[in-house]
């Protein structure tokens, strides 16, 4: 395990339900993924390496788990590496907010637990699938969490970022100080300073994306709700001026703006922004009072055009940031 | 059920509402006294995140008052709230909040037995539609 005499800081990597993106992001740090094997040991990534669960260590100090809560099996592997990691880190939107499983909230019957898809579901490996949960959850309603790193996937820059300051401690000051340009103050100068951010930090920005979206942000005046592929005109102005439902002024800055840089528009993978109560109130107050009309029948036309309010504003977040959907606060977050 | 008293959230405009709910009480018209009343300058400045919250921390119902279109102090503040209103029925309604449980309405300073009218009305549509309970937990609470 050691290399040069000094101990590699141990790594695991883990995803629930979720699709793996977040996995495919470590990889997708391009040439940074053998800068990382030099400080970290990976001595536990089913996905990559095909580790068994019988070969986790008895202690791991960070580990990356990604994807909500869903069914049992979840469950136990939050628990087994909450146990077993000293740091355990929510990686992308699933693990931090519930994600995109979480939408199965908004149908949620409430039900008792239920198998996947009948009773004789069955894996590759020939075993039952696991019974679902009544609700999916984020890993924070079920086991301590001590950091947060957002996104759908996260992007590269600030997944490196999250491992340069998690993992690489004492490592080379180039490094860190690459890590802490990129977030808020108060983590940065505790990456700067050699220690451990404050638990339970995010890795994300404080401002909401319109902070660093470059675009031209002129009056706003809703007239229609438009598609991107309606409406999108390349002039440089706000996406949401010109009509399409882009979530940046609801949503986490961290991104740098990718999307909304690109021409899409935001849909609020990083989760909402601190001063954001309920990202879907903030939506509708962004979009609604923009309606370029003051008839009740004309607005109520307008309204009509959205489809599937709540899927939109809390695509991934409706298990844990959804005032009305999430346990309330200071009830016991596994629900179960 | 039997004992279930409606809690309903009223944002009420200084100017036109607030006034009117005052005179109500003033002129001793009969009300339900299910209304906490909360005094805004505008209902225009009723942030749907207001609403989401009321019920988030256990309203059964929330009230939104202000002018008449045409008469708001801040020329069009009331028409903002109009124009919020739908949209954030339509989010509620997905979340689970009946649509009796969230209004808007223009009550003006002038109309005080308006006001006790709406909210003894509100309160009876409350009262029935029973306690608000979030989606999800419903099943879980009347399975228990």
């Amino acid at each position: 395990v050691s290399q040069g005499g000094r101990p590699r800081t141990t790594l695991a990597v883990h995803t629930a339900t979720g699709c793996r993106a977040c996995e495919h992001g470590v990889l997708d740090l391009d040439q940074e993924v053998t800068a990382l094997g030099r400080f970290a040991d990976p001595v536990f990534w089913p996905y990559v390496l095909g580790t068994p669960w019988e070969a986790l260590p008895r202690e791991v100090d960070v580990t990356f788990f990604a994807g909500a809560v869903r069914t049992e099996t979840d469950r136990e592997a939050a628990r087994r590496l909450r146990d077993r990691s000293r740091i355990l880190v929510a990686v992308g939107a699933c693990a931090a907010f519930g994600g995109l499983p979480g939408l199965t909230n908004l149908a949620a019957s409430g039900g008792s637990a239920e198998p996947a898809a009948g009773e004789d579901a069955a894996g590759d490996d020939g075993a039952a699938a696991p019974a679902l949960a009544p609700a999916t959850l984020s890993l924070a309603q079920v086991v301590a969490v001590d950091y947060f790193v957002p996104g759908c996937p996260p992007t590269p820059a600030l997944l490196w970022t999250a491992a340069l300051a998690l993992l690489c401690r004492g490592e080379s000051a180039a490094r860190l100080s690459f890590a802490a340009g990129r977030l808020p103050e108060r983590i940065a100068e505790a990456i700067a300073a050699g220690v451990l951010p404050p638990r339970g930090s995010t890795f994300a920005g404080e401002r909401a994306v319109c902070g660093s979206c470059s675009r031209v942000k002129e009056e706003k005046r809703f007239e229609v709700c438009k598609r991107p592929f309606q409406a999108y005109q390349e002039t440089g102005r706000c996406l949401l001026e010109q009509g399409l439902v882009c979530q940046g002024v609801a949503t986490q800055e961290g991104c740098g703006g990718l999307c909304t840089g690109a021409g899409a528009p935001c849909r609020g993978c990083f989760g909402k922004a601190p001063a954001v109560f309920d990202p879907g109130a903030k939506m509708v107050a962004a979009i609604g009072s923009t309606f370029d009309s003051a008839k009740a029948d004309e607005i109520a036309e307008l309204v009509d055009g959205f489809p599937d309010l709540a899927g939109t504003f809390y695509r991934y977040t409706a298990p844990s940031q959804c005032a009305l959907l999430a346990p309330p606060p200071g009830a016991a977050g596994g629900g179960a | 059920m039997s004992g279930f008293e409606p809690k309903i959230v009223a944002f009420l405009c200084n100017w036109c509402t607030y006034v009117a709910a005052d005179a109500a009480g003033v002129s001793r018209f009969v009300q339900q006294p299910n209304v906490r009343v909360i005094r805004v300058n505008c209902s225009g400045m009723v942030d749907p995140s207001y609403v989401v919250k009321a019920f988030a921390s256990g309203a059964d119902g929330v009230l939104v008052g202000g002018c008449w279109p045409g008469d708001c102090h801040y020329v069009a503040g009331n028409i903002k709230a109009m124009r919020r209103a739908p949209l954030l029925q339509k989010l509620l309604d997905q979340l689970g909040v009946e649509a009796l449980r969230f209004r808007l309405k223009w009550i003006a300073a002038s109309e005080p037995s308006q006001f006790a009218k709406t909210v003894n009305e509100m309160t009876e549509q409350v009262r029935k539609l029973g306690p608000f309970v979030r989606k999800g937990l419903r099943a879980k609470r009347s399975a228990a």
